[in-house]
């Protein structure tokens, strides 16, 4: 069995059901992430992709089943509690504070650390990563384009010094070339920092290119798990997620096949 | 087999010189094949409705005068198409209204209708085709169209093929394509130039032609065309209406395949004879919610739907407050006594009567219309075996679930349980018209007007089953009761004889698990070997919500039907089944079928259930993981 052990795991949730009010968004998600790698729920809209992570931050209560950090139960703890532990969420649609500074918006990043020399490091670092920022940084964050909130974001986010970080859609918004840049500096800040990621997205070609290991989503539900690999090679996924089609003995297609998810 | 009696003993023997039926009788003469049926009744309930079908959400309704209109226009534009008398159109569609109008269309121009299931591939597509020789295909819509298109080479024979929705096909230009709705104009310009022309049509083809063709699904070998007559299809709706009482309401839910005999029979030709409005569904997976809409006052489905409605009430009673438990408990055990006191033709007591109707008023009523059975009249299961406790569980319930026996080689029914005094467990007493015997075999054999008239070009096959003397071998091994009650024990080719010699058969086990919400279907192995053993198919839906509600890790299909704990709870109910039944017939080793099997998979009957023959071949070696190192493996 692929889920149930914990070994290697920063990240394993258990049997999550997450509603809001009388709506369930997730019925039941059994997922793990391992240690230093790039994980990826695959969904389309309303699958409850973005639930899975706000439930993991602490922003949502799950009606049922557990979050373990690290080995630690992390389930409904508080957000800030979570943030200090090593857990850092880039929410959808970036939600920089947009009437501060780039550089404030940065060390509000940091805002849980004590450690200044190694806030001024992290500084460089995503500078390093995203030079316009350095650019930016006296400008408003509101006066930002959408794909540099979205690094500032990420920034922001890796000013935690975070051991997990949870990305709600990068690409959302984002021309294709931004995207394909965004996804360059994510899988460069899992290499050369080892930060374990965990990637929520739309864009499933971005995605599985991205990331080592990928759940399908559908209707708050995983309806299959495997490598990247392996799911870039499903049929269900080519023809759903992938965008590729037979087209058949006319040369085009309208109706979809069933899924079968195998 | 200790029930064979000499066929001259058998009570239900009907002697049989009834061949017309009453509700035939009363037709006026010349009205003896289906289309003129179909004429004859459109004329008579002219401005009545006669099916309805949603449209973006709402109910459009026709009227008998509205559908005669279309299917004199469609009959017409057949004729344009070349079709002669005899030729054969078949239909590649799920149940809908041009289904049925195409169908009684095509039958109006004295065509032959034969009906494609909308889950076949291309490869089976194009054998039905060939060896039916289709002259005209009509197709649901683009997907089904795209099964022709891969294989239209080798149909040349198919002379026109009609889309019925064109959605996503308006660029589409191919010689050999058409549209419904061009197909209709075209019928109407000859309709108005020859008025003469669908009297004429209806009068080519009298009651001894072949009138529809079934193909059976063979679980070995290619599907063999079963061929009904007019006479076979009209004597099938004529016992159905002599036999099973008129409602007063007439809704019906129509869902079922219509290339299946029984849909065909009792849902689109019982249903026009009787008077009850077809409601067709919109789509397969929104039956339950359509039912529910409907209410349906006459209901026939298969067991599948019977045992899903059935594990939908359980599921959601485990849900309740204990409040609603306790009452859902005690008024069914009211309705089971008063049931039992039914099924043993004994009074019900005056007590029981008073506490029944309380409990009907608080709370069977409320289940049954929550399932959308609330005003059900008739309701009939059949076209494979059910649980004889799930048809008790219904009349506890206060619906009288009777079952009917019947095959596409009796053009439907043959036997069926009479309302008001059905013994669960049988499937009733042999319908007006027809005769049931059983075989010094133990075969039970049937005879009467609805036996078909053979298998296309396969005069070999049909001579294995028709008898010289009129009498078929229906392939079911079963008994009588003294007064007259048919049981069918199981396929003859179904028997398991174990490697201790012991014969065994195998459905009963299985419809007893089924039983269980957890369990979709069963197949029972063992034929030659030391012990029995079973492949089950779980119920995703009811296993997930369950394993959900004990926190039991899963993620996809796979990993649920590899979860000790589902193990376990498989294996509980089997043991729960085991009980049952005598120590050889126990299950002693089971796995759970890890792939998600849909209708679109040839481990599947059109019906839902799994075909034994197939899944002994394609999970040999699962099933050999069950006799690995046992004894006499």
């Amino acid at each position: 069995m692929s889920i149930g052990q914990s070994e290697g795991s920063v990240l394993r949730l258990s049997n999550i059901e997450s509603s809001y009010g009388p709506v369930k968004a997730i019925r039941g998600v059994t997922l793990r992430v391992r240690e230093s790698e790039i994980a990826t729920v695959l969904g389309s809209n309303g699958a409850g992709k973005s639930t899975i992570l706000k439930t993991i931050s602490g922003v949502l209560e799950p009606v049922k089943g557990s979050v373990e950090f690290k080995g630690r139960d992390i389930t409904a703890q508080d957000p800030a509690a979570i943030v200090r532990a090593g857990l850092s969420h880039v929410p959808e649609g970036r939600e920089v504070f947009p009437l501060l500074s780039v550089r404030d918006n940065l060390q509000m990043g940091a805002y849980t650390r004590s450690d200044r020399d190694g806030v001024a490091r992290d500084m460089e670092a995503v500078f390093g990563y995203f030079p316009i920022l350095r650019e930016r940084a006296a400008q408003d964050a509101g006066l930002l384009s959408g794909g540099q909130q979205q690094m500032l974001a990420i920034s922001r986010a890796l000013m935690a010094e975070p051991q997990l970080i949870l990305l709600d859609e990068p690409s959302l918004g984002l021309s294709p070339r931004l995207t394909k840049e965004i996804f360059e500096i994510i899988v460069r800040i899992n290499r050369e920092r080892g930060t374990t990621i965990l990637l929520v997205e739309q864009n499933a070609n971005m995605a599985l290119n991205a990331a080592d290991f990928g759940y399908v989503l559908e209707n708050g539900r995983i309806v299959m798990e495997d490598s990247c690999a392996a799911l870039r090679e499903k049929d269900d996924i080519k023809e759903f997620y992938l965008g590729a089609k037979e087209s058949g003995a006319r040369g085009e297609r309208r109706w979809k096949k069933k899924k079968t998810w195998r | 087999m200790n029930a064979i009696q000499s066929p001259e003993r058998m009570p239900s023997s009907v002697p049989a010189a009834p061949l017309t039926s009453k509700a035939l009788a009363a037709l006026p003469s010349g009205v003896d094949t289906v289309p003129r049926l179909f004429a004859h009744i459109a004329a008579a309930r002219a401005g009545e409705v006669m099916l309805r079908q949603k449209e973006l959400g709402i109910w459009r309704a026709y009227t008998h005068a509205e559908v005669a209109d279309i299917v004199a226009d469609l009959a017409c534009g057949l004729v344009q198409l070349g079709l002669q008398p005899g030729e054969v159109l078949s239909i590649l569609s799920n149940t809908c209204r041009e289904w049925l109008w195409t169908d009684l269309a095509g039958l109006t121009a004295g065509g032959v209708v034969n009906g494609i299931y909308p889950t076949d591939a291309a490869a089976q597509l194009q054998y039905l085709c060939a060896d039916s020789a289709t002259r005209v295909l009509f197709v649901e819509n683009e997907e089904q169209l795209d099964k022709f298109l891969e294989v239209e080479e080798q149909l040349p024979a198919v002379r026109q093929v009609v889309v019925f929705d064109m959605e996503g096909l308006a660029r589409l230009d191919h010689p050999r394509v058409m549209s419904f709705e061009a197909l209709i104009g075209a019928g109407r310009a000859r309709r108005l130039a020859s008025p003469e022309l669908v009297g004429q049509r209806l009068a080519s083809r009298g009651p001894a032609d072949l009138a529809v063709l079934v193909y059976t699904s063979g679980t070995t070998g290619r599907p063999k065309g079963a061929m009904i007559s007019h006479a076979n299809a009209m004597a099938a709706v004529g016992t159905l209406q002599d036999f099973l009482p008129a409602t007063r309401l007439r809704e019906r839910a129509a869902f079922l395949p219509l290339c299946h005999v029984s849909e065909r029979i009792f849902g689109a030709y019982y249903a026009l004879l009787a008077g009850q409005v077809l409601n067709f569904v919109e789509d397969p997976e929104t039956i339950f919610d359509n039912i529910r809409e409907i209410q349906p006052d006459v209901f026939m489905a298969v067991p599948r739907i019977w045992e899903k409605l059935y594990s939908s009430v359980t599921i959601s009673m485990r849900e309740a407050t204990r409040l609603e438990q306790w009452a859902y408990r005690r008024a069914l055990a009211v309705g089971e006594r008063v049931a039992r006191c039914r099924e043993l033709r004994q009074p019900v007591p005056a007590l029981l009567q008073l506490r029944h109707a309380i409990a009907r008023r608080l709370v069977l009523d409320n289940l049954r219309r929550m399932m959308g059975l609330g005003r059900v009249e008739v309701a009939i299961t059949g076209a494979a075996p059910i649980s004889a406790d799930l048809i008790r569980w219904y009349q506890a319930l206060g619906i009288e679930l009777d079952e009917l026996w019947g095959m596409t080689e009796i053009t439907g029914a043959a036997t069926c349980n009479p309302q008001g005094r059905s013994k669960p467990g049988s499937v009733g007493v042999a319908l007006p018209g027809s005769e049931v015997r059983l075989s010094e075999e133990g075969e039970l054999l049937v005879r009467g007007p609805q036996v078909f008239m053979g298998y296309l070009n396969l005069p070999e096959k049909t001579a294995e089953v028709l008898r010289q003397d009129g009498w078929l071998r229906t392939g079911d091994i079963g008994r009588l009761d003294d007064e007259g009650y048919v049981y069918v024990t199981d396929r003859m080719k179904d028997i398991i004889i174990t490697a201790g010699g012991k014969n065994v058969t195998p459905s009963e086990w299985e419809n007893q698990v089924k039983f269980s919400p957890y369990v979709t279907d069963a197949v029972v192995i063992g034929d030659r070997r030391a012990f029995l053993s079973c492949l089950v198919m779980i119920d995703q839906d009811n296993v997930e919500q369950w394993a959900q509600e004990r926190s039991i890790a899963f993620s996809d299909y796979r990993s649920l039907t590899r979860s000790e704990e589902v193990i376990a709870l498989i294996g509980a109910e089997i043991e729960k089944v085991n009980r049952q039944f005598a120590r050889v017939e126990q299950i002693k080793q089971f796995r759970l079928i890890e792939t998600r099997l849909g209708a679109e998979d040839e481990e599947l009957t059109p019906t839902m259930k799994l075909k034994r023959a197939l899944v002994n071949r394609k999970y040999a070696a699962l099933i050999e993981s069950m006799y690995a190192g046992r004894p006499g493996a």
